[in-house]
């Protein structure tokens, strides 16, 4: 086989080693996938994955779509559809979800509440597909593999697109993040809206000759904000929850630890 | 004399500084003229800082700036720090020799630079010293990010600082606070600050990260650019040298996510816990609302945010629910309460409420959650009480002599919670429970096994009761208890009982005037006087820090007279005070036989015999041997707080002098100044406290630092023996004094000063001798008006808008004076008859005192009038309204001030009590101090003396105005006017 060409700008798998898929949704969407294909032809994907050779991931309603650079020098158009949810069974579903706030208090917070899977069941739509019948591929390359490793590359860079963003999963099947949002929300949208927090307008030069050299508010009074309370050392690490970076076998946040540590001990100035 | 300014940019800290003696104006017609005052040698400027600033000024490198100054059409007007005012100024352009030091050196310089004599520091540079003390906060608390940055030579590993919620906030205001002046480049205020926050927490960082990271030993060949980067978080050089694209852009991908979640995690609005305990039983309860992270007090409760009337920005269902969402993370029993559609709280037992409150309550709290807790949280509570009895008890507090620090007393310890005593076995059924929150006696208690171990040990131990001295129960007290079992309550009886509780003041029977005082003592004064006596008759030594104006220097001479010794007093205090003491003894005792021991003139060899010596900080140094070598029978620090850096050479000599008691005298509120009182406790009774460190240790840190009332408790029971201090505003104290309170200060001339007003009288006299008539009566006027404006600065002479730090005695006096009563937390009128003065006052005293300093005067607009005054009367931060005694006559209410201090005079006692009055009429709920400045030696303190004599008189003989003094002979003149070395 000859090499592929390489691609410029091509989605990249971030990880370089080891398994796509960081968080349970995209891992739960990465095993359902080993279970319904190929293996030997998923471990290639893996590797166009880590490659570079996707590019142009769009996630639609139902549908996601890719071009995939394969061996002949026009890219392979790659898409994946699963069956969409009927609009009276999603207002079922949003309904449930409007029942119980955690699903709301997880997705604002960035995470997939592991619920969700079970409450999509329930309603017999699953989030993930589960047998082969529930997804279709389709690949314009002249392989006869189900799936080929264009669809196997793109299936991986789909994964790790959920591992960032667990809306996805839901964009995915008919629902983005601000229409699931606003269909949660109690209340209509209000029209205040939030300042910026870091917008000073300085007056001229010209018209600052009377406090030229002096504080806008008085020196004592600038110092003599309170100093807040020290946490526990590392809280930035610890409230910033998974960070999937290695270095030498070790996660990025242990390796910092130790530092965070020193850092509360600083002498107050 | 220097001043030094500063200004961030390109990643480091620009210094310039300005040169008082050099000529303010310049003859270039260059484009952008030069400067003409900026000093070029920096670096010997910087060495007038402290020898530690000059290793960092090595790491500096020249520059120049072009600064936007305001100027006048010859030169740029001079910084208020050294007294530069200039009518009409418009904006030039002035090229400006710098230093640029590199972030790591800016803080350093930053953390040393102490001003001195010679150099002042600007407030632009005292600014960026407070932006530095917010950095060092971020980092103790963590709030700092790696991050991967792309700078001009390639990439590099950099700290930031992570600015959300209520850091955020304090941005904002940090950089709405920047003085014009630190962006006369051009910059603008918001990415100064930027720079500055982002390159002193680089450098912060790298300096305090000492450990190394725990990287897996690895005898790979190739290191990834994420280690290397990672590398370069450490030590000095931040640059990472380049990778594979892919490899660089994964890492900056991860490191940007984290940022960006980072600065997310906390927006305007904040999620709030409120836990709130059960009235009975054991069902707790966490309420959940919404809150302002920049006014804490703006709390919307879960219950209005689902019923849509929250009133908050935006979509505070998502504010919440989103908040909840991530505290789960911190906090997983949270997820219970989220199964409802519209959660308002979560339920919680016993065990889980002391879960939230040992656990998660403080993690939630760093993470910038509000987090409410009932009030008796976090109190350790179990802990010790000492009971004492006296052996030979008699019952009554009337023993009064007789007790002595040898006397054995009775005791026994307890443990205690809060106020309550708990039996042995009562602890040990606790124990057994093994439920670290009880509720004992209707209130709750946070048990640890820690305090439990420690209590139990105890009991074991079996010292619990028997006998001891006086001496070794004020240790104990002091000590305040053992490791895990704090002091909590210390029942005594007798007189140390009366001790111990700090109301020995209240108890002793007052002692009446003493024979020999002119005068009579007030019933406070006779109260303090009374408890001097007890604490020196014990060998303790004494803080009297009674509230400015309330006679801390009656009280002190009182002593010396009821209970007079054989061997000398030695009053110690700073220069401008050396005229007050001197002339208050002379007229509250004058039967001591005073002697001052200071100046040039002064006999280094011996010290005459004598009933009180006085003499200042800098002689006691200087002078260090001599006054060693005698022992006193009392030494008392006056304005003791110069001495608060216990480590300086002259806190040093002032403790190596011998004596039998030791007093410190000290107006400012020791309770704020912790170091101070350290010190000023080792200067009364050494080695008391323990050392600085374990003081530090026990108060300071856990005070200044974590807000801790218990520590602030034990502090307060350690000292309050020793510090008596009371407040104007006191009851018992307000009664005894009179609404109005007229006192005169003394201040000495500089030789500056003095040689000026030589030079004038003889010029003048000689003048008004050879004229006469309305010639004459012309001369003595202008005579006058010359030598005060020598008395008040010769900066005001000479009108040449010269340096104003350092050059007068009254200058200083009214800047000590001034930062005292602030620090007190009151307001002050100050008044001048001279406005051109006036005007260059009120900049420079804003940036000495770091305080508002308004400027009412002939020439404000009606409506800045009112503006002012609205300011003063309603704004509740201290401050001093400076006035000219002609536009302040009449129509103005400042009842807000509690303080008038007449700089200069107008011999004219109607006129002063007319702008007195400003303050003293109806409305004023305080008393009043009023004061007026008087050189020593001079006209002033000499006309001064004639107006007191002739009171009855002086309506009469004064009339309106100063024109009585234009009918004395010249002879007469010559004395008024001539300067007498001798006090009046």
């Amino acid at each position: 086989m000859s090499p592929s060409p390489r691609v410029e700008g091509g989605l990249k798998a971030r990880k370089s080693r080891g398994s796509i898929g960081e968080r349970w949704w995209s891992r739960r969407f990465i095993d359902v996938m080993e279970e319904i294909a190929d293996s030997g032809r998923l471990a290639r994907g893996r590797t166009y994955a880590r490659k570079g050779q996707v590019r142009d991931l769009q996630i639609l309603p139902y549908k996601v779509t890719s071009l995939v650079q394969g061996s002949r020098s026009r890219p392979y158009k790659v898409s994946v559809t699963i069956h969409p949810i009927p609009e009276d069974t999603w207002a079922e579903i949003e309904e449930a979800l409007a029942g119980q706030a955690i699903f709301r208090a997880k997705l604002l917070a960035g995470e997939m509440p592991p619920e969700i899977e079970e409450l999509f069941d329930d309603h017999d739509t699953p989030l993930f597909p589960t047998t082969r019948s529930d997804i279709d591929f389709v690949c314009s390359c002249p392989d006869w593999g189900d799936p080929c490793k264009h669809v196997a590359a793109t299936l991986y860079l789909l994964a790790e697109a959920f591992d960032d963003d667990p809306f996805l999963v839901l964009a995915w099947n008919g629902r983005t993040r601000e229409r699931l949002l606003s269909a949660l929300r109690a209340n209509a949208p209000a029209d205040r809206p939030a300042t910026a927090l870091f917008d000073v307008t300085d007056q001229p030069l010209e018209d600052s000759f009377e406090t030229f050299w002096t504080t806008g508010v008085s020196l004592t009074r600038l110092r003599e904000h309170p100093d807040r309370e020290p946490g526990p050392s590392g809280l930035m690490l610890r409230l910033l929850g998974d960070q999937p970076l290695r270095i030498r076998g070790t996660r990025l946040t242990d390796l910092l630890a130790p530092s965070y540590e020193t850092l509360a001990e600083a002498d107050p100035a | 004399m220097f001043a030094v300014h500063g200004l961030w940019r390109d990643a480091g800290l620009y210094i310039w500084a300005e040169d008082s003696e050099a000529a303010r104006v310049t003859t270039s017609r260059a484009k952008v003229r030069a400067h003409p005052f900026a000093v070029c040698d920096l670096g010997g400027v910087l060495a007038e800082l402290g020898p530690e600033v000059c290793g960092s000024a090595a790491k500096a490198a020249q520059a120049e700036l072009v600064l936007s100054l305001p100027s006048g059409a010859r030169g740029p007007a001079a910084s208020p720090e050294l007294g530069g005012v200039i009518g009409k100024p418009r904006l030039s352009d002035w090229r400006v020799p710098a230093l640029w030091f590199p972030a790591d050196a800016a803080l350093e310089l930053l953390e040393r630079a102490q001003p001195s004599e010679e150099v002042l520091l600007g407030t632009g540079l005292e600014y960026f010293g407070v932006v530095l003390g917010d950095v060092i906060g971020l980092l103790r608390r963590g709030r700092v990010l790696p991050t991967l940055v792309s700078e001009h030579d390639g990439y590099a590993a950099r700290w930031r600082p992570v600015l959300a919620g209520a850091d955020a906030h304090r941005f904002k205001e940090l950089a709405a606070a920047m003085p014009p002046v630190c962006r006369a480049d051009g910059s603008r205020s918001t990415h100064a600050l930027i720079d500055a926050m982002a390159s002193l927490t680089d450098a912060a960082v790298r300096r305090s990260s000492t450990v190394p990271f725990p990287l897996a030993r690895g005898g790979r060949a190739r290191v990834s650019f994420a280690e290397r980067w990672l590398t370069a978080l450490r030590g000095g050089d931040a640059r990472v040298p380049d990778g594979p694209t892919a490899e660089v852009d994964e890492l900056a991908a991860v490191l940007r996510d984290w940022f960006a979640v980072a600065h997310q995690a906390e927006g305007e609005y904040r999620l709030c816990l409120w836990l709130t305990e059960p009235e009975e039983g054991e069902r707790w309860w966490i309420d959940f609302a919404v809150q302002s992270s920049s006014d804490l007090s703006l709390l919307v409760p879960a219950e209005e945010i689902w019923a849509g009337d929250s009133g908050l920005p935006g979509h505070a269902d998502d504010l919440l629910l989103a908040g909840l969402g991530r505290a789960a993370r911190l906090f997983p029993e949270l997820d219970a309460a989220l199964r409802e559609a519209r959660p308002t709280g979560l339920e919680l037992d016993t065990e889980g409420a002391y879960r939230f409150l040992s656990e998660a309550a403080p993690l939630l709290r760093a993470a910038g959650f509000g987090v409410r807790l009932p009030a008796w949280a976090g109190r350790s509570s179990l802990g010790l009480k000492l009971t004492t009895r006296s052996a030979a008890s008699s019952g009554g507090a009337a023993v009064a002599s007789g007790f002595g620090l040898d006397d054995l007393v009775d005791f026994r310890w307890d443990l205690a919670v809060g106020d309550t005593v708990i039996e042995a076995e009562e602890l040990a059924e606790l124990a057994r429970r093994k439920i670290p929150l009880v509720r004992l006696r209707g209130t709750w208690v946070e048990l640890d096994d820690r305090q439990l171990a420690a209590a139990l040990k105890f009991l074991k131990s079996g010292d619990v009761t028997g006998r001891m001295a006086a001496a070794q129960v004020v240790q104990e007290v002091v000590a305040g208890g053992v490791a895990d079992l704090p002091l909590l309550e210390v029942d005594a009886d007798g007189r140390l009982g009366d001790l111990l509780s700090g109301e020995a003041e209240r108890r002793l029977a007052p002692l009446p005037t003493p024979d020999g005082f002119h005068g009579v003592l007030r019933p406070y004064q006779e109260r303090g006087l009374a408890w001097l006596d007890f604490l020196g008759g014990l060998g303790l030594g004494a803080i009297l820090a009674d509230d400015m104006g309330l006679g801390k220097t009656a009280q002190a001479l009182a002593l010396m007279l009821a209970r007079p010794e054989i061997r000398p007093n030695l009053v110690i205090c700073p220069m401008t005070l050396v005229g007050n003491w001197q002339r208050e003894a002379a007229r509250f005792a004058p039967g001591l036989r005073v002697h001052v021991h200071h100046g040039a003139e002064r006999d280094k060899d011996s010290v005459p015999d004598a009933d009180l010596v006085i003499t200042t900080y800098g002689t006691a140094l200087r002078d260090q041997e001599l006054l060693a070598g005698t022992t006193w029978a009392r030494v008392l620090c006056d304005e003791a707080q110069t001495i608060k850096n216990s480590q300086t050479r002259q806190a040093k000599a002032v403790r190596s002098i011998p004596a039998d008691a030791r007093i410190a005298l000290t107006g400012t509120p020791v309770e704020n100044h912790l170091g101070e009182l350290w010190s000023l406790m080792e200067f009364a009774s050494p080695g008391l406290l323990g050392t600085r460190a374990d003081f530090r240790r026990r108060f300071a840190v856990p005070i200044e630092r974590d807000g801790d009332p218990d520590a602030a408790a034990a502090l307060k029971r350690a000292t309050r023996p020793f510090v008596l201090r009371r407040l104007k505003t006191d009851k018992t104290i307000i009664s005894d004094l009179p609404d109005k309170m007229e006192m005169n200060v003394y201040c000495p001339l500089t030789p500056e000063q003095a040689s000026l007003y030589q030079a004038v009288v003889e010029d003048m006299l000689a003048r008004i001798e050879a004229s006469e008539g309305i010639e004459r009566r012309g001369l003595v006027l202008a005579a006058m008006t010359r030598l005060k404006q020598a008395c008040n600065h010769p900066a005001h002479l000479l009108k040449d808008n010269s340096r104003l730090a350092g050059r007068s005695g009254k200058l200083t006096r009214l800047e000590e004076l001034l930062a005292e009563l602030l620090d007190e937390g009151d307001k002050a009128l100050v008044f001048t008859q001279y406005a051109e003065f006036g005007t260059q006052l009120q900049p420079y005293l804003q940036a000495r005192l770091g305080r508002p300093v308004l400027w009412l005067h002939g020439g404000t607009r009606r409506a800045e009038r009112e503006a002012l005054v609205e300011r003063f009367s309603t704004d509740p931060e201290p401050s001093v309204f400076l006035l000219s005694l002609k536009a302040a006559g009449t129509g103005l209410n400042l009842t807000e001030a509690n303080h008038v201090i007449h700089f200069d005079r107008w011999w004219n006692p109607a006129v002063e009590n007319q702008a007195t009055d400003r303050a003293f009429r109806i409305g004023q709920s305080k008393n009043v101090q009023v004061r007026k400045f008087v050189c020593t030696g001079t006209l002033e303190e000499k006309i001064d003396t004639m107006i007191e004599r002739k009171r009855a008189l002086s309506e009469r003989i004064i009339g309106t105005g100063e024109e009585w003094l234009t009918e004395l002979s010249t002879g007469e003149l010559r004395e008024i006017f001539e300067l007498s070395a001798a006090p009046a």
